[in-house]
């Protein structure tokens, strides 16, 4: 027997590829974040109609157009209040979300606290290449201090936003980071990601060839990464998870920087619990109306 | 080497399952000469469109080459090496390429699939234990060899270039 004992997976990588071919500039990380995203699903095995896939705006947003799944490219920055919602009212759906580090840190950026806080079983999966590639090179939340681009010729003077410490610090239970340099590494993140019961981040370094900067492509990667795993993290341990988020933009880390291993309750959980409070005190259906003519 | 595949346990590798790894190589190589034969003509660049093309008629070549033997060998036996198990063996990176790169940068790229191609026949044949096994991963191996070679001869037969093509302000996505 050549491979382990895992049940091999029903659907293949393929059938969540779409028939839409991908417009992104050829060399452009997504590229490899959509394989790792095909082969993530392919491992969890749930059919493409089960899976909701949500995006807001950008060339990484396009990517639910590139799955079976069905999609929602929807507003710039809106992406996680649609995904909470479909959760919410449809709990038996996969929903993943997916967009760059400006429709999710800028535009974006006031629901990423609320959607930690609330623990809504989704998977939110964030292409950042510091960079806002849709609209041709501007500045980013995550752009490192002193880039300059068209929107900041002089440089830029902002620090930047670190993702990872951001979901911490809310409180996200799980947080991951990847880039397609490691495609084994980054399917194996984000299907541990979705597996996760409970609100869970992946951020991609995703480098952007034709606006990103040259020490921030995927050859740099290969070079500078580093496995978290390999480094002997353990990612049960919330505050090492922060030390090492610390480095965002001065080294790259790779793989599980927290996973809490005792998960509490997701929203959905929470809100069938208080459905079931509230449906042993509810009246009869048949003295709903008397209420209504009491008045 | 072990960031190439995943769940195949390499040093006992059946010789049926051994084939099936070959076949998926070809297969995964084939398909992304293909998507990124697709990539070129979307960004205006029939040349290496069409070396792209080429090299996904040849990988295809090998592929069903491969899988006939093992119909021969092992008839419809069911597979237990799956695509999913595999990382870009013999693929050429997403990276390698550019909307501008020209046919001597597109050999380039696979000129470089081939080289990590033979690295990890080899490296499969020294770990491999059962002596047919480490034959075809030998085999493998040498025909990447060779492929390199044709790689080399074709880069060295071509002429000198101009500048690359500059569209890098091309809109790419709206
Ligand atoms: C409400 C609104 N504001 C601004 C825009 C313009 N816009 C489109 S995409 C984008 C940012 C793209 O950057 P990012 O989200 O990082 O994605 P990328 O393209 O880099 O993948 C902006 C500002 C818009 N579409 N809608
Ligand atoms: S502009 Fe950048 S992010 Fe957008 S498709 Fe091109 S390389 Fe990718």
């Amino acid at each position: 027997m050549t491979t382990t004992n895992a049940p091999l997976p029903t659907y293949q990588a393929k059938d969540y590829k779409s028939e839409l071919k991908p417009i992104w500039c050829p060399g452009c990380g997504d590229f490899g974040v959509v394989q790792a995203i095909y082969r993530a699903l392919a491992a969890i095995g749930r059919p493409p109609h089960e899976i909701a896939f949500v995006s807001g705006i950008g060339c990484s947003s396009r990517i639910p157009g590139y799955t079976t799944a069905y999609g929602f490219n929807s507003v710039h920055g809106r992406a996680l209040p649609i995904a909470q919602g479909i959760k919410v009212a449809s709990p038996e759906l996969l929903v993943l979300v997916a967009g760059g580090d400006g429709d999710g840190f800028s535009i974006g950026g006031g629901h990423v606290a609320h959607a930690v806080r609330r623990n809504t079983d989704i998977t939110y999966i964030v292409m950042d290449n510091q960079i806002y590639g849709l609209t041709k090179g501007q500045l980013s939340p995550t752009s490192p201090k002193g880039l300059h681009t068209v929107t900041s010729e002089y440089g830029s003077l902002e620090e930047a936003v670190n993702p990872l410490l951001y979901v911490l610090a809310y409180g996200a239970n799980f947080v991951a980071q990847g880039t397609p340099a490691d495609m084994a590494g980054l399917a194996e993140v984000i299907e541990a990601a979705i597996r996760f019961p409970g609100f869970s981040f992946v951020n991609v370094q995703s480098p952007c060839v034709t606006f990103g900067e040259d020490d921030q492509q995927v050859k740099n990667h290969r070079a500078t990464m580093q496995s978290l795993a390999k480094l002997g993290h353990d990612p049960t341990d919330r505050l090492a998870a922060m030390g090492l988020a610390q480095k965002y933009g001065k080294e790259l880390h790779t793989g599980v920087f927290y996973k809490n291993p005792d998960p509490p309750p997701t929203m959905n959980a929470l809100i069938k619990e208080r459905q079931q409070v509230l449906s042993e005190k509810a009246p009869p259906r048949s003295r709903i109306f008397d209420r209504f003519l009491q008045t | 080497m072990t960031d190439k595949t995943r769940s195949i346990d390499l040093a006992n590798i059946s010789l049926r399952d051994a084939l099936d790894l070959a076949v998926l190589v070809e297969e995964e190589a084939k398909d992304r000469y293909e998507e990124f034969a697709d990539q070129m003509e979307l960004h205006h660049n029939p040349e290496a469109a069409r070396f792209f093309r080429f090299m996904l008629a040849i990988e295809a070549k090998h592929e069903s080459r491969l899988a006939e033997r093992r119909r021969g060998l092992f008839g419809d036996e069911p597979r237990s090496v799956k695509r999913e198990m595999i990382f870009d063996i013999e693929a050429p990176e997403y990276d390698e390429v550019r909307a501008n790169m020209t046919v001597r940068q597109a050999l380039g790229a696979s000129l470089q699939a081939e080289t990590k191609a033979f690295e990890f026949f080899e490296a499969a044949a020294g770990m491999v234990q059962m002596k047919d096994v480490q034959d075809i991963f030998t085999e493998l191996r040498e025909e990447e060899r060779e492929h390199q070679a044709l790689v080399r001869q074709e880069i060295a037969r071509l002429p000198p270039e101009g500048p690359a093509r500059d569209d890098d302000d091309e809109i790419v996505a709206l």
